[in-house]
This record gives structure tokens, C-alpha cells and sequence, in this order.
């Protein structure tokens, strides 16, 4: 990636002329540029591989309390006045939000994550990616197998000014591998993410999913029922990313649609569940301000079991008399508030342990297509993929066939132990989980 | 036409640079969005993007580059980018792609429409909200309520190697409103018109006709109801779906198990396979003899309707399922071969700065014989669900669990009372060959699906399942909230 292309004095200026241009009382203007690549594969070859650069900037223009946002990739003087005089415009035509309490002036110094930036993985090429491919395809010839998945790296800047004073900029990078390893009746599963390319180890990623899809051969259908399971970190995942969104939010929160509404300092689940927000982790890849500039703070989501506090925004913080948690989205922004970056304080068992404390149970590896049923509940239905397993005293022994599931996430979370160790999965950092009485409600004939 | 001879230079610098094939696309976005939230302008928001990709072809792989600038140093840098990474994934390629004959287009397409939304004054448009929303919020009990409308625009250059040169101007618009309920122990809301909106190719007269305003009121005063309605049973039972979920039912389980790229296994580690696999091409009973669909990428009004595809392929309706049998898949110039299936016109990228790939365009479940006021007729026991709340189905596209936002009870063939969280399951095949009943031509609506998901990196793409209401036998009721 060129260094003009992200450089802080390029963006400095792009939103240094947008806020010169702007007639309205307040002005704010973000750019978000990025340099992303991403190569494809299945039956162990490369099917697509792509690569795209592209800077898109947005104005938020603050007539009163009348808001206007427009937006536009091209930034050169004309198409910034364009964008800057659009906003404007629909500004004077919106209705005043008698809430709105004007844009953030915070100044507070943002606190960087070292190493998010790496030159290397800004610089890898689609050689490199395709060189992943191949090592990968290896370790699937060797096992009878093929494997379908991507390599990707990328680099991107986001700058950040409005006419109180605010201005910010973070540049980072970030890359992944996901692999699929598929057998003629079963399939496994691995991913891994870093900031760094030259950390990740498609050999290694390669072999734990294909030993998944040997391990899985021949698999027998499990009767529907209640079932002790344990979520390995990616199927894990998904479910927090629904709570997150359902809601660890002002917005949902003040609605009382959220499951937090009216239970904060109340035990919700087990007092083994800490969540926390935390942009720094050093297995993450946060940025340190939200899309108004604000820093982001750590929160505590769930502390021990007990409902401690939603995230906020500028406008929600001064709505419900909160402060400002630093967790804005780009505007305009009807999800309100949302946690970027959340991360579970581990347990204390190792995951092998976890598994030999199981008489009967299921291994899951991987979720799929997770649907709210019951915002309330917060009860969510989904599927299992690649790699679902028979536990029997203590033993992975077989490979069971895909499962439908019926869950609610807080009721889950009030019966689970989790495991020790931490790993990335997409953007939260977390555990495994073993969950007692967990609902699987049908059955599939593959796996 | 724009960008003739910058399309020039990028094909020719790819050739140069060992391309057999090259394919080059100049886009122009505006996207518009108006939303208004409990008496609030929320969303006002206009947002332009352009920029122009390369797709190359070397010894069998492909290379695809982007780039928002476009200037002749960039044009070249691209070009040779896209030709560059092709020649990578050649050195991990399989058999080799090739691609089947199109004949080359010398055409321009634009959406037909009767009212420009440009002369709406955007005033208008946001008054227009402002009282569908006042509307929602009469209904006593209401939490939020929202209403709003897109109105999308894409203009494109195409041209490649082979000598197309295709100018298209495409229009969409959509609007919506929504009610939210909030329970002591129950989160209700309701929708209009359908799941998210109507969705179609056109002018603003797609927003007039969704006649929001006549609506708002009811649908605001549905979802406090359901609020204190009863739970919907549990059990095997006759149902019939409204249009729009019939329309969800279709993207899910036929729309997208009839992509040819996941039935060759090229989604399989994200969007996934398919259960229906070449074998099954030509004698495998998907449906009930009066399933029939059609990939319509002409399809007047539907959302997906353009002149062509993203490589250069004329728009052309391909039977998918006819009589219940499986006799189509939708596919690309470099997949159709597999299948010997002709070409529709699907493939298509999000934006200018996307690979193309095979994507559910207007996917159509053709109108049956019945009056839509007759599909509970010789029903003793069952629910008529109306428009999603909750979809989910695995990732061959054969076990699914769908959820509406409203119930109604039927009984000896009469509308009873209102039914709270209707879910119902099953699985693909059973499920189609179940539907004894489709609503007729007066029923049928061309439903839009704004926010299709697929593909690495994601990509959104707007579809079309035109449907009417159908009556579907034996299917299991309230698994969802059983456990």
C-alpha cells in the first residue's frame, strides 16, 4: 500500500478543506480508507483472489439540532465541496432533535495499541497469499481431503475531525485465515487472526481442521434433546455477537427491549461470566476512538454474573445522563450505540480438561446462519457446521451429523464454565464454553 | 459513451500484460436514505461512490482488481494488478477455468420509471415520512416507530476483451414503516409493507404505491396486540404463508440452493453447498406439481431487473423448477459449462469495486389458480403466518426454522383469533412438495429483498422472490419455543 494513501498529513488535509467548506454550525468529517485483499480458495485451488483500495469520506453537518450526512469516495476539492454542501442541505431540511446535544468536543488523549500497524502485512502480495493457499492444499492431499477458504490482509486508516476541535487518526492492519477441510462425509474447521500476517500458520490451521474432518468421518445422527455441549471459541462467538447487538446498547437499553433494561446491578447469569469491552486487548484489533473521535473506555458489560453497564454515544450518553463510553457508530446510525470489541474473562479449566469432565456431550466448532427468535429470551436458533462431535467419558469419539438449536444466550450463560485459554475469533476475544442443558431441536443427514 | 477510452486503455494494458481475457467496469452510486424515528429525523442521508475494477483471466485463474481512482497511471497500475495476482492463483489452480460463449453486447439499458425521484422535493419526501410515523405512534402502546425510504441509483460502463461495450442506468426504490412493542416479558413489532419494505425497480411511484400511510395505524396497533396475544400452538398443522414470507421462503430455500457456484462448492466454507447437486438436474422432485420458478432477470418491477449482468450477459429468463422438477441452476460464464444450464444474467457485484459472482436475481414462484381468499377454505386446523421475524437454515439449504411477526388461528377454514411468535420448520424438499395451493395473479407481488448476503469479502445484493400466499400441508408448528 502507498503511504500517500493512508498518510496522516493526506487525511489531515482532506478533512482539514471539508471543514473549511462547511457553512453549517458544526462540522464533522471522517475518512475511512483501506487497502484489502483477500484470496479464495476450494477443491485446494485459488478460485478468486481480489484486491481493492478505495477512501470514503463522510460529513455530518449540525444546523441547531438538525442533522444532515452525505458521503463520497471522491476527494479531490470538487467532490469535497459536493459532499460538504449535500450534507448541508439536508441538514436545513431535517427535523430538529430536541435530544441531540450537539457534536463532542473531547480532547482526551487516545491511548494507541501498540504493534497495530504492521508494514509487512500492509506489503503482502497476492504471491504470498497464494504461497498459504498451497501449504494448506498439502496438508489436505496428505489427509484425502480439500479444503475451501480465504487468506486475507489489509490495511486501513480512519481519520476523524469535527469544528470543536476533535481530530484523530489510527492506522492499522489486519489478517486471516479460514479453512474448511472437506472429506467425502465430514468436514473440520479452523481460523486465525492477527494483525500480523507473519503470525498466522496455515500449516498449523490447516492440519487442526483437517484432523477435525478425519475425526469426523462417518457420523451418526444424534437424537434431538438437552445436551451438555461445548462452543468452541468460533461458535462461541456468534452467540456474543447477538447479545452484543440485541443488547449491550444504549439504544435497546432505553428502549427496554434489552435484556439489561431494568437489571442493572442484578445477577443475570452465572457469577463465572465477566464481559468486558476492551478495544486494547493485545489479541484484538480495536481502534482506540469511535466513529465521533471519542476514546473508547473499557466497560464492563457483565461483571461476575451481575449486569453492570450498556455502551454509549454522545447522544445517548447525554439522553440517559451517562457518560460517554466512546462507543458511537458512523452517522447516521440506527443501531445506536454498540461494543466493537468484546472480550470474556477466561475460566480456569484447560479445554482437553473440559472435555474429559464430560460423561455425555457434544463437541461444536462452528455455528451458522444464528437468527433472533425472542429478542427478550434472547433466545436464538442457528445450525452446527464442521465439526460437530460425540463426547462419551470423557473422549471425543465420533462425528455426529448437523444439529438445529433452540437456545437463549442469558439462560446459557447462567449454566456454562469456561475454559482457560483466550484466542481471537473475528473481533472478540475469548474462550470455549461447556453449557449444560443446551436445546438441540433437529437433526440433518450430513455433516 | 463515458469511459469508452479508459476502458480501451485498461484492456489493452491487460492484454499486454498476458491477460487471454479482460473484463472492465466503471460504476457511479447514490444512495439515498430518509428515516424518521419516533417524531425524529434520524437518517438523512445521501452518499455517492465511483471507481472501476478489472477482471483478468490467465492460464485458467482469475486475478480481479479495484480502485476508486481513476486516472491513466491508476488505470495501468490496476490492470497490470488484476493480471499480476491472476497469474498468482494460477500457480494454486485446479482444473482451469474457461468460460462458455456470450456474444459480445453493443447496448445501453435504463429502469423504466414514471416519476423521477429527483423532482420529490426532499422536503416532501421527509414530510411524507414525518406522517407515516405520526401515524404508527397514534397506535396507543407503541414504543418506536419508524418509517423510511431508499432510493438507489447505479450507473455502469461495461467493456471487455471480447468487444462489449454496455452503458446501463439503473433505479430502486423502497420504503417501509415499523412498530415496536415493548412487553413486560415480550418484544413485539410489526412490519409494512411485507418483512422490510416494498422493494422494487422504478420510480418514486414504488414509495406512492406502498400506500404507508393507510397502513400505519394498523400495523402500529397489530403489534401492541400481539403483545397480550396468545402463543402460537406447537405441532404438525396445515399453514398458509403470506406473500412476502412465501417471497423469504423462496431466497432461503430455492434462491439460494440453486446458486451454481455453491452447488460446485465454491461458497463452501462460508455461504455453503447445496443440497441440490448436478445428479439431481432434470428428474429430482423438488416441489409440488404446481411449484414452478423462474430466474426472470426481465422481470418488469422486480428489484434485480437490469439489461445485463456484471460480465456482459444479456438479462434471460431460464426455468429453474417446473411442475415440481428441478430443471435449472443460475450460473455464470465460468460455471455454467458444469452444468450445461444456460445463462440468465445473475451475476452481478455489489458495487464497482467487487468481483461479480453468481447472485439470486428474481427468482420467481409463478402465480397459481387460487383466489388468495380461498387458501384457507379446506383447512380444519392451522395458522396463516404473516412476514419474517426470524430465518435460519442450514448450510445445504435443507433444514430450516423460520419465524413470523403475526399469527392468526385457522379453524374449519375461517380466520380466528390472533397468534403471538408462530415459528415453523422443516425441511426443503417436504416443505415445497407439501404447497398444494398458490395464490393467483391478483395475489402475486414482485418482493424485493434488499440485503442479500454472500461471498469473501461480503458482499449485499438486492434480489427479487416474486410470490403469492400459499397454502402448505403437515407442517411442524412452534418448534422454536418447544424447548
Amino acid at each position: 500500500m502507498p503511504a500517500e494513501f493512508t498518510d496522516r498529513a493526506a487525511l489531515d488535509r482532506a478533512l482539514d478543506r471539508a471543514l473549511t467548506a462547511s457553512k453549517a454550525d458544526e462540522t464533522e468529517v471522517l475518512v475511512a480508507a483501506s487497502d484489502s485483499s483477500l484470496t479464495r480458495f476450494t477443491h485446494n485451488f485459488v478460485h478468486e483472489s481480489v484486491t481493492e483500495r478505495n477512501a470514503q469520506m463522510s460529513v455530518r453537518a449540525v444546523l441547531g439540532k438538525r442533522i444532515g450526512v452525505a458521503g463520497t469516495n471522491r476527494l479531490d476539492d470538487a467532490g469535497i465541496a459536493e459532499a460538504v454542501n449535500r450534507a448541508y442541505e439536508m441538514a436545513k431540511l431535517s427535523t430538529e432533535d430536541a435530544d441531540f446535544p450537539g457534536l463532542p468536543a473531547s480532547k482526551d488523549e487516545v491511548v494507541e495499541t501498540p504493534g497495530s500497524f504492521d508494514p509487512a502485512t500492509a506489503a503482502a502480495t497476492p504471491e504470498m497469499r497464494a504461497a498459504a493457499v498451497a501449504d494448506i492444499a498439502k496438508v489436505m492431499r496428505v489427509n484425502d481431503l480439500y479444503a475451501a477458504g480465504y487468506v486475507s490482509t489489509q490495511a486501513d486508516a480512519f481519520a476523524i475531525a469535527n469544528s470543536k476541535g476533535v481530530r484523530r487518526y489510527h492506522q492499522g492492519t489486519d489478517s486471516a485465515i479460514n479453512i474448511k477441510a472437506i472429506g467425502s462425509d465430514s468436514s473440520g474447521y479452523a481460523e486465525g487472526f492477527s494483525k500480523r500476517f507473519s503470525d498466522l500458520e496455515p500449516v498449523a490451521l490447516a492440519e487442526r481442521a483437517a484432523k477435525k474432518a478425519v475425526t469426523g468421518k462417518n457420523p451418526r445422527a444424534l437424537e434431538p434433546g438437552k445436551y451438555t455441549v461445548i462452543l468452541e471459541a468460533p461458535a462461541f462467538r456468534e452467540f456474543l455477537g447477538y447479545l452484543s447487538w440485541i443488547g449491550f446498547g444504549a439504544q435497546p437499553f432505553e428502549e427496554g427491549s434489552s435484556f439489561m433494561s431494568g437489571h442493572i446491578g442484578e445477577k443475570i447469569v452465572g457469577e463465572n461470566v465477566t464481559l468486558r469491552d476492551d478495544y486494547a486487548h493485545p489479541l484484538g484489533a480495536g481502534i482506540p476512538f469511535d466513529f465521533e473521535g471519542v476514546p473508547r473506555q473499557h466497560v464492563s458489560l457483565i461483571e461476575r454474573g451481575v449486569a453492570a453497564s450498556v455502551v454509549y454515544d454522545s447522544y445517548y450518553a447525554a439522553k440517559l445522563r451517562h457518560g460517554n463510553t466512546g462507543h458511537a457508530l458512523p452517522a447516521p446510525n440506527s443501531e445506536g450505540p454498540l461494543p466493537l470489541n468484546v472480550v470474556v474473562d477466561p475460566g480456569s479449566t484447560p479445554l482437553e480438561e473440559m472435555i474429559k469432565d464430560v460423561q455425555h456431550g457434544v463437541l461444536v466448532t462452528r455455528t451458522w446462519y444464528i437468527r433472533l427468535v425472542d429478542q427478550k429470551q434472547t433466545i436464538i436458533t442457528g445450525m452446527t457446521r464442521d465439526g460437530l462431535f460425540l463426547i462419551e467419558r470423557g473422549r471425543v469419539t465420533k462425528g455426529l451429523k448437523n444439529m438445529r438449536f433452540n437456545e437463549s444466550i442469558i439462560g446459557a450463560l447462567g449454566r456454562c464454565d469456561l475454559a482457560s485459554a483466550l484466542v481471537r475469533s473475528e473481533n472478540h476475544v475469548l474462550p470455549a464454553v461447556r453449557i449444560e442443558g443446551f436445546t438441540f431441536s433437529s437433526g440433518t443427514d450430513f455433516a | 459513451m463515458q469511459f469508452e477510452s479508459e476502458a480501451q486503455r485498461v484492456l489493452d494494458t491487460a492484454a499486454k500484460a498476458g491477460a487471454q481475457y479482460a473484463d472492465v467496469r466503471f460504476g457511479e452510486t447514490r444512495d439515498e436514505h430518509i428515516e424518521v424515528r419516533n417524531g425524529v429525523v434520524s437518517s438523512l442521508s445521501d452518499g455517492t461512490s465511483a471507481g472501476f475494477s478489472v477482471r483478468a483471466l490467465v492460464n485458467g485463474a482469475w486475478g480481479f482488481a479495484s480502485s476508486a481512482q481513476i486516472t491513466d497511471s491508476e488505470l495501468d497500475r490496476v490492470a497490470a494488478l488484476a493480471v499480476q495476482i491472476a497469474k498468482a492463483s494460477a500457480k494454486a489452480r485446479g482444473h482451469g477455468i474457461s468460460l462458455v460463449a456470450a456474444p459480445p453486447a453493443v447496448a445501453s439499458y435504463a429502469t423504466p420509471f414514471e416519476v423521477d425521484p429527483a423532482t420529490v422535493p426532499l422536503g416532501d419526501r421527509v414530510n411524507h415520512l414525518l406522517a407515516v410515523e405520526k401515524e404508527v405512534r397514534a397506535a396507543k402502546g407503541v414504543t418506536v416507530a419508524r418509517a423510511w425510504m431508499d432510493i438507489w441509483r447505479t450507473n455502469k460502463y461495461f467493456a471487455n476483451s471480447e468487444g462489449s461495450k454496455i452503458d446501463q442506468r439503473l433505479l430502486q426504490c423502497g420504503s417501509a414503516l415499523h412498530a415496536l412493542a415493548v412487553g413486560e416479558r415480550d418484544v413485539q413489532d410489526r412490519c409494512f409493507p411485507g418483512t422490510g419494505g416494498l422493494y422494487q425497480t422504478g420510480g418514486y411511484e414504488i414509495i406512492r404505491k406502498a400506500n404507508l400511510l393507510d397502513n400505519a395505524r394498523r400495523i402500529g396497533e397489530e403489534a401492541v396486540a400481539l403483545i397480550d396475544a396468545e402463543q402460537c400452538p406447537s405441532g404438525t398443522m396445515d399453514i398458509v404463508l403470506s406473500g412476502d414470507q412465501v417471497s423469504l421462503q423462496i431466497h432461503e430455500s430455492i434462491g439460494h440452493a440453486l446458486e451454481l457456484d455453491r452447488v460446485l462448492g465454491w461458497e463452501a466454507n462460508f455461504s455453503g453447498t447445496s443440497f441440490a447437486t448436478l445428479d439431481k438436474l432434470g428428474t429430482f422432485r423438488y416441489g409440488s406439481e404446481q411449484v414452478n420458478v423462474v430466474i426472470d432477470m426481465t422481470c418488469p418491477l422486480a428489484l434485480a431487473t437490469h439489461g445485463y449482468d456484471d460480465e456482459g450477459v444479456k438479462a434471460t429468463p431460464v426455468d429453474l423448477i417446473r411442475d415440481g422438477i428441478l430443471v435449472g441452476y443460475m450460473a455464470g460464464r465460468d460455471t455454467a459449462d458444469t452444468a450445461k444450464v444456460g445463462l440468465s444474467g445473475c451475476v452481478r457485484a455489489e458495487y464497482w469495486g467487487r468481483l461479480p459472482m453468481i447472485r439470486i436475481g428474481n427468482v420467481n414462484l409463478e402465480a397459481g389458480n387460487v383466489p388468495a381468499e380461498h387458501l384457507f377454505d379446506d383447512i380444519k386446523q392451522g395458522v396463516y403466518m404473516e412476514s419474517n421475524r426470524s430465518w435460519s437454515i442450514d448450510d445445504k439449504r435443507l433444514n430450516f426454522q423460520f419465524g413470523c411477526q403475526l399469527g392468526y388461528e385457522i379453524k374449519d377454514g375461517k380466520k380466528g383469533r390472533m397468534l403471538k411468535n408462530p415459528t415453523y420448520a422443516g425441511m426443503t424438499p417436504a416443505f415445497w412438495r407439501s404447497c398444494d395451493a398458490i395464490g393467483d395473479a391478483n395475489s402475486w407481488v414482485a418482493w424485493g429483498t434488499p440485503n442479500c448476503g454472500k461471498g469473501e469479502p461480503l458482499q449485499t445484493a438486492r434480489s427479487c422472490q416474486g410470490a403469492s400466499p400459499s397454502r402448505f400441508r403437515d407442517v411442524s408448528v412452534g418448534v422454536a419455543y418447544a424447548g
